[in-house]
């Protein structure tokens, strides 16, 4: 056990993107009902989720987040009518070219509707969790 | 570039773990930043006064103000910088309550959070440009889904303001629920009595248009200017109207998916609602034994509905009354969780019936089993902590409500959310409990959440005021958050109007580029993120504001 395995995992910051009709509202009310989640999450609000550019992710990665989630309305829901469908396909090729870059985890897409507080916080926690002990992990790796 | 920065305490919302001092004097030393203030609540009058007195005396052109969600009293801040002469879009807002000081509680974490965001309001605020704010005249006229009592009231108020109204009811009658309640506690009225006058008095207006046997099966446009598709006997018919009220109501909990209860297999077991319509014809002996079982389909988290349905205590006392007045010499016994006679007079109401004699258990009932010698019911007695089984001759559950069996149909044509419930949402549970996200749209009655008979009356009212207040302003101001081209960079791949969902984009042949029809734009930024050239960028969301907001939520600080 040498004193660097010790070493505390480095506190993930992680850059979400939000549509304002669902997710942003859910992020609010989580606030309200006073959730708690790590500070590393801060969101950006778009107004749909399909607004957020590839380039959006990849400038957050390059500008030193640790991971990047888009979320945006359950399928269906969408209140610009199919604008999500348009997210999870943009999202689904740029997670392959992360892939290919081996940083697959570094991507997320979830769907979380206006209601659902309790869903995003468990989302984004848990995101947090992973990308954490998956830091931990890797700089166990390198000593 | 003259940027001020206001920061809220909220109180103590903020303050207590946000280090608003250290905000303050961090942005001060911004180059761009004029003024740096905090007070104690910004939505205050003087909190007011002393924006808008900065953004006249220093001159500002940007202003940012760090406080509650955006989306709360956003128009109370846009007519402040609006009343300073300055465009209400180079106003940010920057949430470091909902989304900073309420959701960690480590102050100095808390205080790194409420920088970045703050930075990234700051950086973001420095693409915006002044949007012109169009009007389009707003159509005085409603459109009232569900002729229920909620439905009913709320178009009462508005064709007495003058509205035109349209009323749509999925049934032939008119009055929903309240039109089968028999002997209404505490009026001591048949429901027919309260829904006919409303009734007839609505029939008498030349303002109001009722559809029967009708229901809504288009929906487009936007506040001031929906036009709705309304399908009936006769055939399809479009209409236009301002706004639109959500009455849809609830449906009574369907007993047997609890069917442990035998709900459905012997006629002997019924719910409340039954109760109303056999009343007077029960085959029951002289002195007839009868259990009463509160909470059906109510504070059951194991059958999805974990609210308590706040009618069905009310209503089960209504039978247990009932039956005493009917058979002097029955033995009514009501089996109950807690009883919560929540409505005025309620609780006398509870020890009245108590004094007649109806015996109160409290328990869990575990099953009814039929048995040619009467029902038996067994269950556990939550008091004396042991298990009971006695033989009853009727048995009455006093069901809940479930959420309307409409409601996903109607959620996703307005595009208005439905809560883990499925009930409608409301725009804010305590500060904007009549409105939807959506403007123009609001709901009323039992479709957003259990409510009794009063309730929902004051709930269709409130709808019908606040809607009468967007629909008297005449106009409407129209988003200018919509996309616009630069024809230099566009290179006319047409991508983007493959992408766009309002079909808003068109192409020129002749200068082969594409532009915008703003009046159908529905500011998504689709066309934004899919232009390969960068050329199409959507108002207040452009591609290098978002890029800068980035920047500053992570870079070092």
């Amino acid at each position: 056990m040498s004193a660097t395995e010790e070493k505390t995992a480095k506190d993930p910051q992680i850059v979400g993107f939000a549509c304002s009709f669902c997710t942003f509202k859910a992020s609010e009310m989580a606030g309200s009902l006073r959730m708690k989640y790590p500070d590393g999450v801060k969101l950006v609000q778009v107004p749909c989720s399909s607004r957020v550019d590839p380039a959006f992710v990849i400038k957050s990665i390059f500008e030193g987040a640790d991971a990047v989630f888009v979320a945006g309305c359950h399928p269906g829901d969408c209140h610009f009518i199919k604008g999500n469908y348009f997210t999870r396909r943009k999202i689904a090729a740029l997670k392959e070219m992360f892939d290919a870059f081996s940083m697959k985890e570094k991507l997320r897409l979830f769907w979380v509707s206006a209601a659902e507080a309790r869903r995003f916080v468990e989302k984004v926690r848990a995101m947090y969790d992973e990308i954490k002990e998956a830091s931990h992990a890797d700089a166990g790796k390198k000593d | 570039m003259k940027t001020g920065i206001f920061i809220c305490h909220c109180g103590h919302n903020i303050k207590h773990t946000v280090d608003v001092g250290k905000l303050r004097d961090y942005f001060g030393r911004f180059p761009n930043v004029v003024v740096s203030s905090d007070y104690p609540f910004v939505c205050s009058e003087p909190g007011q006064d002393m924006i808008r007195e900065s953004i006249e005396k220093e001159g500002l052109d940007r202003v940012v103000i760090a406080s509650c969600t955006p989306s709360l009293h956003d128009e109370l801040f846009k007519d402040l910088v609006r009343k300073a002469s300055l465009n209400p879009h180079l106003l940010r807002r920057v949430g470091i309550r909902e989304h900073c000081s309420w959701v960690g509680d480590d102050i100095s974490r808390n205080t790194e959070k409420a920088i970045r965001l703050i930075k990234a309001g700051l950086y973001a605020a420095a693409h915006y440009v002044p949007l012109e704010e169009k009007q389009v005249e707003v159509v005085k006229s409603a459109l009232i889904v569900g002729g229920g009592v909620s439905g009913l009231s709320a178009a009462l108020f508005l064709s007495n303001m003058g509205i035109q109204v349209y009323l749509v009811e999925k049934e032939p009658v008119l009055g929903g629920r309240v039109r089968m309640l028999r002997d209404i506690w505490p009026v001591r009225k048949d429901g027919e009595a309260v829904i006919a006058p409303m009734e007839a008095a609505l029939r008498a207006r030349d303002n109001v248009e009722i559809f029967t046997s009708a229901s809504l099966v288009g929906f487009e446009g936007a506040f001031g200017n929906y036009r709705a598709t309304l399908r009936g006997l006769s055939g399809e018919r479009g209409i236009t109207v301002g706004g639109c009220i959500v009455a849809i109501g609830s449906a009574p909990f369907d007993a047997t998916i609890k069917p442990e209860l035998g709900y459905g297999r012997d006629e002997r077991i019924m719910t409340t609602v039954d109760f109303e319509e056999k009343a007077g014809r029960l085959p029951l002996p002289p002195k007839p034994r009868v259990a009463i079982l509160h909470c059906v389909g109510s504070r059951d988290e194991q059958i999805g509905r974990p609210y308590c349905s706040r009618i069905c205590c009310i209503n089960a006392l209504r039978v247990a009354e009932s039956l005493k007045e009917r058979y002097k010499d029955s033995y009514v016994e009501s089996f109950y969780m807690d009883v919560r006679a929540h409505p005025r007079g309620g609780e006398e109401f509870f020890e009245d019936t108590q004094a007649k004699g109806v015996l109160f258990t409290r328990c869990s009932v575990a099953e009814i089993i039929p048995g040619r010698d009467g029902l038996s019911v067994r269950g556990e007695d939550t008091l004396l902590g042991e298990p009971f089984e006695r033989k009853f001759d009727l048995a009455v559950l006093s069901v809940g409500i479930s959420p309307p069996p409409d409601g996903p149909a109607v959620s996703s044509l307005m595009k208005i959310a439905l809560d883990k419930d499925r009930f409608f949402l409301e725009a804010h549970v305590k500060l904007r409990p009549y409105d939807t996200a959506v403007k123009g749209i609001f709901i009323a009655g039992a479709c957003s959440g259990p409510k009794d008979m009063e309730e929902a009356i004051n709930h269709g009212r409130a709808s019908a005021v606040k809607l009468f207040g967007f629909l008297s302003a005449g106009f409407a101001t129209v988003d200018p958050y919509v996309a616009v081209v630069d024809g230099k960079r566009c290179s006319g791949c047409r991508m983007c109007e493959k992408a766009c969902v309002a079909k808003a984009i068109k192409y020129d042949e002749a200068a082969r580029v594409v532009h915008v029809e703003e009046a159908a734009c529905m500011g998504c930024g689709l066309c934004n993120s899919t232009c390969p050239s960068s050329s199409i960028s959507l108002r207040g969301y452009g591609d290098s504001a978002i890029d800068d907001e980035i920047a500053a939520l992570v870079e070092a600080i």
